[in-house]
């Protein structure tokens, strides 16, 4: 988990190697598709970095069963769906349930940080995310990007600004966003 | 309560440096004495806390989108699924397959290399040389090198980089992606020696990443003793994953 918190894409590789295949024999026994699969993989990702990120994952936590959980219940979800409802959900065996209120305030907060992430422009992903993400230094981006280290530091300070602004906005404290 | 108007650079960076954990202790005794004091500041502190975990949640599902898709494309150019005698092969075959496994699997220190290790980015490829101009990031033969390392044509960016050495001996930049090279490849030997005199050339603009790749190659050949001795653990950019990576370790 701690790899995880670190963004290590060769963790990302491994969760998805070793726990995909599961979750996407289940949606595929239940009427589902490849690319549901994929989408509920991503999905479930996506909470379980977000709790290992906050601390608030159960201690010794398995990532697969946390993985397939939040996948099989969103799967649930939508067959429960108008247009499902005379579908019969085939069983899932030895895999325990457990009660797990967190799961949907983590998955408001998700969409949350999604419509965020979808208001910034390409270059401030790029600068941002080698920064935040990979973790990169000012003097490798500045390399990589062909550009002073200073003018890396400003478009970072100003891409973060651009975030700020429009978190007021959603926030109903400004309308410039 | 959040401040309104814009936030200056000084707040914003020491809001940044303190979630990151690049501040000394004495700073961050100080901000957590301004914490709290100020509500706004905090407010402006949980603020930027979401704009950046925004930031790595939207590059994580980038990541994991490239991953699925190269799955997918792995998948596609596999070969056709074998017959029905072959399963059975398969079948007898797979208890002498896991006991090889088991007995060839890679060693913990070994699956955290590769947990960790992504080469250097490589730097900007020049497309003209200024008249007179010497300088090796001029010079079409590194660019070559460049272009192929940037390609994953590791051997070729080796040995061309390499070539350079003689005329360049003392450089650090060849020494560093040379090194970087070698580490994609496996020849961890070969980096070692590379890698420790760039860590050790305190005017090298590649030293701290020369430390951490050097961090990662010690780790890749066991070599506990010497990655004991290399203290990176309150690097402001390879603190933490070097932290992750002693405690996985223990």
């Amino acid at each position: 988990m701690d790899l995880l918190r670190c963004n290590s894409p060769g963790v990302l590789r491994t969760l998805y190697t070793q726990h995909f295949p599961t979750v996407r024999a289940h949606v595929l026994k239940n009427n589902g598709t490849l690319s549901d699969a994929e989408d509920l993989f991503q999905e479930a990702m996506a909470v379980l970095w977000l709790r290992v990120k906050d601390g608030t994952l159960r201690p010794g936590s398995d990532a697969g069963a946390f993985l397939f959980r939040v996948a099989r219940n969103k799967w649930l979800d939508h067959l429960r769906s108008a247009g499902h409802r005379h579908m019969r959900v085939v069983p899932v065996e030895h895999m325990p349930e457990e009660a797990d209120e967190e799961t949907s305030a983590t998955e408001e907060r998700i969409q949350r940080l999604t419509e965020v992430y979808a208001h910034m422009d390409e270059r401030c992903r790029d600068v941002l995310g080698r920064f935040y993400f990979e973790r990169q230094d000012l003097a490798t981006i500045a390399a990589a990007m062909g550009v002073e280290e200073e003018s890396i530091r400003t478009i970072k300070y100003r891409c973060m600004m651009k975030l700020r602004a429009f978190h007021r906005h959603i926030d109903g404290h400004d309308d410039t966003a | 309560m959040m401040k309104k108007g814009p936030l200056g650079q000084r707040t914003f960076e020491a809001i940044e440096a303190y979630l990151i954990g690049t501040m000394s202790d004495t700073e961050r005794e100080q901000f957590e004495a301004e914490l709290a004091h100020d509500p706004v500041l905090r407010t402006e502190l949980e603020l930027q806390r979401e704009n950046m975990l925004a930031v790595e949640l939207g590059q994580m599902r980038q990541t994991l989108g490239r991953i699925m898709d190269d799955a997918q494309a792995d998948a596609a150019t596999a070969p056709p699924r074998w017959g029905t005698w072959l399963r059975h092969a398969a079948i007898i075959a797979l208890p002498i397959t896991l006991a090889i496994w088991w007995m060839w699997r890679p060693a913990p220190h070994e699956r955290l290399f590769a947990a960790h290790f992504t080469a250097d980015p490589g730097l900007p490829v020049t497309m003209s040389t200024p008249p007179g101009s010497n300088a090796l990031i001029h010079d079409p033969l590194f660019n070559d090198a460049m272009v192929a390392y940037k390609l994953g044509h590791m051997a070729e960016a080796r040995t061309k980089w390499a070539s350079l050495l003689p005329a360049r001996p003392h450089n650090d930049t060849l020494r560093f992606f040379i090194a970087n090279a070698a580490l994609v490849e496996g020849r961890t030997t070969e980096a070692l020696p590379l890698l420790r005199t760039v860590a050790a050339d305190n005017a090298s603009t590649f030293r701290a990443k020369a430390r951490w790749f050097l961090f990662l190659a010690l780790l890749h050949a066991g070599d506990r003793a010497a990655l004991d001795s290399l203290h990176l653990e309150d690097d402001p950019v390879y603190g933490e994953r070097v932290r992750a990576i002693r405690a996985a370790l223990k």
